[in-house]
């Protein structure tokens, strides 16, 4: 896919800021280590890039909430705890670093089928993104709508056939044809 | 004289059953073993936890099968609103998989099931097919064949998941139209079909069919409660490559629970047993009950004639 | 036609020569011996021909428009209900109407009786149209009609219950072509050809037995692709073959019985002696078989609810549907028949043959249009479609009548055969 392309040095951009960050000590990392904004732009093929205001963030959630256990504060979900309980900070802590901007490669799909992995089920980063954020989102009453995080590129309108690109004699509007449908 | 024509057309009446026999007979030969789906299929875990009902796999869909322009815009979501015949939408020639939404009473929030073909271990489209326009690949894929379909559109009929269209607008050059898990552009080469590459929520996992197993029941083992304890399409109609979690029980997202655990084909199967037994025994028996009824008339007969000559 | 007879004392036409010796050509044949104009006076004098043309008039234009913008523009092109009219009644219904060639073929040729021979050439023939015109609907209904030879020739999928039917029909058809070559041969003067097919008379009844009981079966079988989609009460996996292929037993004999009372009423002229002083006999005969042909249907039919174990769908609306079905389709033509051959009532055969074909049409019907998807929601064929379906059947009546206007089918031929 096209976007695919753009993603990848997007995505190590971000895991090298992130990087740079990291004090030397080795231990749980401080709030004030973390980046102020990372820019999400892995699928700006289709959406604009989204400027994830991580500080604002870090008022609603613990580390962990996103970070599991790579943050050496321990893993907020009980059952991450049954083997990361006592993990420390880890090397890696960037999103892109675990999760895989494209899971299902020939290669990561053989790691599905690891007998012995226990982790065979891990989503890829736009599914991570998704999940994580959308799911919090939704119980915290933040914004869900596609578009309430990034906007349709012309691409986008063009896959989606709105906008721009919206079918002859569509209209926007509520329409009434369904309605009408229904009482059929 | 008699006598001998009905003797020598009774040989030859034998002898056409006997070739037709010999003809017909070894065309049951590939119904006779129930087929579990080939070693390396893929499969896609559909999880309806997951899907927010965004259409991005209809978009994908859409764009990557070059099909028609849609009515509306993916991003429109009153098409979820959308009934006809007291029925939520279904694939047709212009779609190869939509999404609905469902209002569960159990669950505060709508669920979305996205539907498209199952991709059966032994799918009937392809076993009710006289013309085998339909294949299942070794990847999985139930493909089709639009230069050889004649369009009687028994696939539609037997398909037990109302997947097949019929592209009923053309009159020249109607076909078939269903999903065919992006088989030509993707999955041949290895990779997911688009509507699993497109979705944001990772609510369709791509990957082996047995590994998709593994992955499923390591889902309803680690989080007790989300999910009923099935996973839709493991055995249903003998196997499908495409299966489902949800949170509620099936029927309430608008499968079809009462299905088989086995494959269609299976129900068929007492007829085609049947057809060898009519080839081979047939001609005898009746050429039997023949001979049977019509010899007092011969026997009259020879002795007329023999009066006759004496 | 019949005041033309009387004039006419050359007509109809029962032997090669004129009565003044000439032999008559195959254009006079074919004309009946009546001259152009005589023959227009008597085509329009005949109101069911205005009928006719009533049907065809907005009939073809329909057929054309199906060629040409494709079948969605005269049916619903329904996803959910793939099979309409075109199938299920030209195709369904059409093929055990005609079960009457093999039947008949069994009854004189296997088993000897000899006595029903008057009417085994119309029982022929309607075999022979009525699979012909259940071809003609097929080719209707066929996205691709041009492709009819695929599943035959270019890419035979052989393991699917229709390249059974595709295949049985097809030789079941030719099979039925030859068994019409003696009446042809008889009245083209074609004798060569008459006496082959003569020939191979057994050798062609116990094929066509082989054929019919194979396809009439497996057009029941084709439903067992859908077991979920017919209603349970319409369903059976083991038995479904057997129900399309008992009754179209039946179904075959009680068209002979309506097709025959059709011509005694209204093709006097063409009919000999031999065919209009045996008919009622032959049809209390035919009317015994219908009979017995019912019970074992009924028998079969409550086999296959025992097994299924369907007994408690019978409380349902649906249930009420299928006990309709049942007393009036199945029991009431089945005590008529009962009561009327014992009493030697042909009108009553009569009226019970006309019934039961009505009630197998109702069935082939509910099995492929009503009592399928009985969980979604009933599909109402467009008037199109039943007109186009109702076109062709005229067509096919037209074909009917214009054979046994000439053929030696209702009348022996006089001349040498």
């Amino acid at each position: 896919m096209r976007f695919e392309r753009k993603l990848l040095p997007a995505v190590r951009a971000m895991g090298l800021g992130l990087l740079l960050l990291i004090p030397a000590g080795g231990l749980a990392m401080d709030v004030d280590d973390a980046p102020a904004a990372v820019v999400i732009d892995f699928l700006q093929n289709l959406y604009e890039p989204v400027h994830f205001d991580h500080t604002m963030h870090l008022d609603m959630a613990t580390c962990s909430h996103c970070h599991h256990h790579t943050i050496g504060t321990g893993p907020a979900n009980p059952l991450c705890a049954r083997c990361h309980a006592g993990a420390g900070e880890g090397d890696i802590v960037a999103c892109s670093d675990c999760h895989d901007a494209q899971p299902f490669t020939v290669e990561n799909l053989k790691k599905t089928a690891e007998p012995k992995l226990f982790h065979i089920d891990k989503p890829g980063l736009m599914a991570a993104f998704h999940i994580n954020c959308r799911g919090c989102h939704e119980e915290a009453g933040g914004p869900t709508g596609c578009q309430d995080c990034h906007k349709m590129t012309e691409a986008g309108e063009k896959r989606f056939n709105t906008g721009k690109y919206a079918p002859s004699g569509y209209k926007a509007v509520p329409k009434h044809h369904d309605a009408e449908k229904k009482h059929e | 004289m008699n006598t001998q024509l009905s003797r020598r057309s009774f040989i030859r009446g034998g002898l056409a059953g006997t070739v037709a026999a010999a003809v017909l007979k070894d065309k049951k030969a590939s119904a006779a073993h129930n087929f579990e789906g080939y070693p390396d299929a893929m499969g896609v875990v559909v999880d309806l936890t997951r899907c927010v009902g965004c259409r991005s796999c209809e978009a994908a869909c859409n764009k990557e099968q070059r099909l028609p322009e849609p009515a509306e815009p993916f991003d429109d979501f009153s098409v979820f609103d959308y009934m006809e015949h007291g029925q939520k939408r279904r694939t047709d020639e212009a779609h190869y998989t939509v999404v609905n939404r469902y209002d569960v009473p159990a669950i505060d929030h709508p669920l979305f099931r996205k539907i498209q073909c199952f991709h059966c271990n032994e799918p009937t489209c392809l076993t009710s097919c006289f013309v085998n326009a339909y294949t299942k690949t070794p990847e999985g894929a139930v493909i089709y064949n639009p230069k050889v379909c004649v369009g009687c559109r028994t696939c539609l009929v037997a398909c037990p998941f109302y997947i097949p269209t019929f592209k009923y607008s053309s009159a020249f050059s109607p076909r078939v139209m269903k999903c065919i898990f992006c088989y030509d552009t993707r999955l041949k080469k290895g990779k997911p079909p688009a509507c699993v590459e497109a979705c944001p929520q990772e609510a369709l996992t791509f990957g082996k069919r047995t590994d998709m197993l593994r992955v499923a029941r390591q889902r309803i083992r680690e989080t007790p409660g989300k999910y009923i304890d099935h996973i839709y399409g493991e055995h249903e109609a003998g196997g499908t490559s495409w299966m489902y979690l949800s949170p509620v029980p099936f029927g309430e997202v608008g499968l079809d629970t009462d299905l088989p655990n086995e494959p269609i084909l299976n129900y068929v199967k007492g007829f085609l047993s049947f057809v060898p037994v009519v080839l081979t025994l047939w001609p005898a028996l009746f050429a039997g009950f023949h001979l049977l009824a019509t010899r007092k008339n011969r026997v009259e007969q020879s002795h007329n004639d023999a009066n006759r000559e004496g | 036609m019949e005041k033309l007879t009387v004039d006419n004392r050359s007509i109809p036409i029962v032997d090669h020569f004129k009565p003044d010796g000439t032999r008559w050509t195959l254009r006079e044949k074919l004309w009946l011996g009546l001259t152009p104009r005589q023959y227009r006076q008597q085509f329009f004098r005949n109101w069911v021909n205005w009928l006719m043309i009533g049907i065809f008039a907005v009939g073809i234009p329909l057929i054309l428009q199906r060629y040409i913008f494709g079948l969605g523009s005269i049916t619903h092109g329904s996803n959910d209900y793939p099979w309409g009219l075109f199938l299920g009644f030209g195709l369904f219904s059409m093929v055990p109407l005609s079960a009457s060639g093999f039947v008949l073929g069994t009854t004189v040729d296997i088993f000897g009786r000899k006595d029903f021979a008057p009417v085994e050439r119309l029982a022929l023939l309607n075999g022979l149209l009525g699979y012909f015109f259940a071809v003609v609907y097929l080719l209707v209904d066929l996205g691709l009609p041009w492709r009819l030879p695929y599943p035959l020739f270019i890419s035979p999928g052989p393991a699917a219950v229709l390249f059974l039917v595709g295949w049985h029909v097809a030789l079941y058809l030719s099979v039925q072509i030859v068994e019409m070559i003696p009446a042809f041969g008889e009245w083209s003067g074609w004798l060569r050809g008459k006496r082959w097919a003569r020939s191979i008379t057994l050798g062609l009844t116990i094929a066509a037995i082989m054929l019919s009981t194979l396809h009439q079966g497996a057009l029941g079988a084709l439903f067992t692709y859908a077991p979920g989609k017919v209603h349970p009460l319409w369903y059976s996996s083991e038995f479904q073959w057997i129900h399309f292929l008992c009754s179209s037993i039946f179904a075959g004999l009680s068209m002979v019985i309506v097709s025959s009372t059709l011509c005694k009423w209204t093709l006097k002229w063409r009919a000999d002696e031999r065919f209009l002083k045996s008919l009622d006999t032959l049809t209390i005969g035919l009317g015994k078989g219908c009979a017995f042909a019912l019970i074992t249907y009924l028998a079969v039919k409550i086999v296959s609810l025992a097994q299924d174990q369907e007994w408690s769908y019978l409380l349902t609306g649906w249930g009420q549907y299928y006990l309709l079905e049942m007393g009036v389709g199945v029991l009431l033509p089945m005590w008529l028949f009962a009561v009327a051959v014992r009493n030697r009532w042909v009108g009553l055969v009569r009226f019970a043959a006309f019934l039961s074909v009505l009630s197998v049409i109702w069935n082939r019907i509910n099995t492929s249009m009503i009592a399928f998807n009985w969980k979604l929601y009933q599909e109402i064929p467009s008037w199109q479609e039943v007109w186009v379906s109702i076109t062709l059947f005229a067509l096919y009546f037209l074909v009917y009548r214009f054979i046994l206007y000439r053929l030696p089918v209702l009348y022996e031929w006089k001349g040498e055969k």
